[in-house]
């Protein structure tokens, strides 16, 4: 297995709130590795520290061996390869779906932009959104949106991606088109981590599935094991609330 | 009636009288037209710095040499703005004529253009700074964690949007600086308060000059405030939902 975000010690406090407690774990090629547990568990703290939209007060990680805690390391650089998608979608509202698509690759990966708009295309075409590529995002449904958040990340070629609550903005028959693509990304072996309140996506798609609690790894196993086994006291009572 | 048109003759069309408003006018204009791209281009700038450095304030993990300079550059700023908004304009544009452009080749118009340009700016800065204020962090966000810089986030993303939040004040801005420039006369430049000022003298008659030269503001700004309005709508196009 080879790894590819190293996770040691890591802190995060705001103030005198300490969000995230120490943590350390390895996230391998190929893992799908989804975040549960009650909210203000740290959850979102955690996968916002792993391309550092939250700066770390303590502890450092890796990615592909470099330390991107280090405040020498280029973030452009390191954030390139890791995807993210947010709960809220975030689409740039002034640009068409293409343009959303196609910015970052030309500016970044310095593609020209017929490559660029070849390459949104294919990827709108494979999650059924191509008659949209002309239209700006407010015309969209949220389910929608979301997808072309996805393939807006994908664009850059990532080698990991993270998601954070990616359903959970959606109203309830707009979740599954999502979860889809998520699982077609998961076949593909596309290296994921998802902070999610969908246990049923968790238990089918999922490798690796971490119970974050008060700020550290409460517990972690396999999918199989996590959902019928848990042998966490406070995992328990978590899920047989939610479940 | 009669009466009427005699001192409209008096004061427009004999000696070319009406020469004066139309070359006042040029003047009002061009120096208003070019001190609000002067304003706008050193407001967004000031505006930048700001915001910088308001988003960079308390981020332990980024350059050390990058936040003392953007630490010093907000402090400027800072500065120039208290300078700028607390004193009248006309006080700065005659330090501009006076004292700094003491050559007498330097050109009326030029300076009152520098003159009004950097007094804009400085409002123009916080009308900027609000606006991009006003966008959702989650696009700083999505813009950085694509792998776009700082700067390019702000260049594609954020300042294009803010752009659009606060396009009414800055029209609002240009049409405060057509009436602004009236006090230009004080630096020896002939726009259209001068102008018709000018008229006056020459005809003893105080009443027409300066009910036209009113009435060709009013009419300006009123032409302004209209197209702004229909800016207003066609920027709104695209954020209608289908």
């Amino acid at each position: 297995m080879e790894k590819l975000l190293e996770i040691k010690n890591l802190s995060k406090s705001f103030g005198d709130h300490l969000v995230l407690d120490n943590i350390t774990t390895d996230i391998n090629k190929g893992d799908v590795l989804c975040l549960v547990g009650p909210s203000g568990g740290g959850k979102s703290t955690f996968l916002r520290s792993l391309n550092l939209l939250e700066v770390p007060t303590g502890g450092s990680i890796f990615f592909d061996g470099v330390e991107i805690t280090n405040p020498k390391t280029n973030i452009d650089e390191v954030r390139k390869k890791i995807g993210m998608v947010f709960q809220h979608f975030n689409l740039f509202p002034h640009l068409t779906i293409l343009e959303n698509m196609t910015l970052s690759p030309i500016n970044v990966l310095k593609l020209s932009k017929s490559e660029a708009e070849e390459k949104a295309k294919v990827l709108l075409t494979r999650v059924g959104l191509i008659e949209k590529m002309d239209t700006y995002p407010n015309m969209l449904s949220g389910g929608q949106k979301q997808r072309v958040a996805i393939v807006r990340s994908l664009m850059m070629n990532p080698e990991v991606m993270l998601f954070d609550e990616p359903t959970s903005a959606l109203d309830p028959e707009m979740v599954g088109e999502v979860l889809d693509v998520m699982k077609e990304l998961a076949k593909e072996k596309m290296t994921m981590v998802v902070v999610t309140h969908e246990m049923g996506f968790a238990r089918e798609v999922a490798n690796r599935v971490a119970f974050l609690d008060q700020g550290q790894f409460a517990y972690e196993n396999s999918p199989d094991k996590f959902f019928k086994e848990p042998e966490n006291e406070r995992l328990r009572s978590f899920l047989s609330k939610v479940l | 009636m009669e009466k009427i048109s005699k001192a409209l003759h008096l004061n427009l069309i004999k000696d070319n009288r009406y020469m004066y408003l139309v070359d006042g006018l040029k003047n009002t204009m061009v120096i208003t037209l070019f001190a609000t791209i002067l304003g706008i281009v050193l407001g967004l700038v000031i505006a930048l710095v700001r915001t910088t450095y308001d988003n960079t304030n308390g981020l332990k993990n980024s350059n050390v040499l990058f936040r003392s300079l953007i630490k010093l550059a907000n402090g400027i700023c800072q500065v120039y703005i208290t300078l700028i908004r607390g004193t009248p304009v006309v006080i700065q544009l005659m330090i501009l004529f006076f004292c700094i452009f003491t050559s007498r080749d330097a050109s009326g118009v030029l300076i009152a253009i520098i003159g009004f340009g950097l007094n804009s700016s400085a409002y123009v800065a916080e009308i900027f700074r609000s606006g991009l204020m006003s966008i959702d962090q989650g696009q700083m966000e999505a813009g950085r964690s694509l792998g776009l810089s700082y700067l390019d986030t702000m260049r594609f993303i954020i300042v294009p949007q803010a752009f659009k939040v606060v396009l009414p004040s800055l029209c609002n801005e240009f049409i405060v600086l057509i009436k602004e420039t009236s006090v230009a006369g004080y630096v020896a430049v002939q726009d259209l308060t001068k102008g018709g000022d000018i008229i006056r003298s020459r005809t003893y008659d105080a009443w027409t000059p300066l009910l036209i030269v009113a009435g060709i503001y009013l009419l300006l700004t009123c032409i302004f405030s209209a197209i702004v309005k229909r800016l207003e709508i066609n920027l709104r196009k695209n954020e209608r939902t289908a």
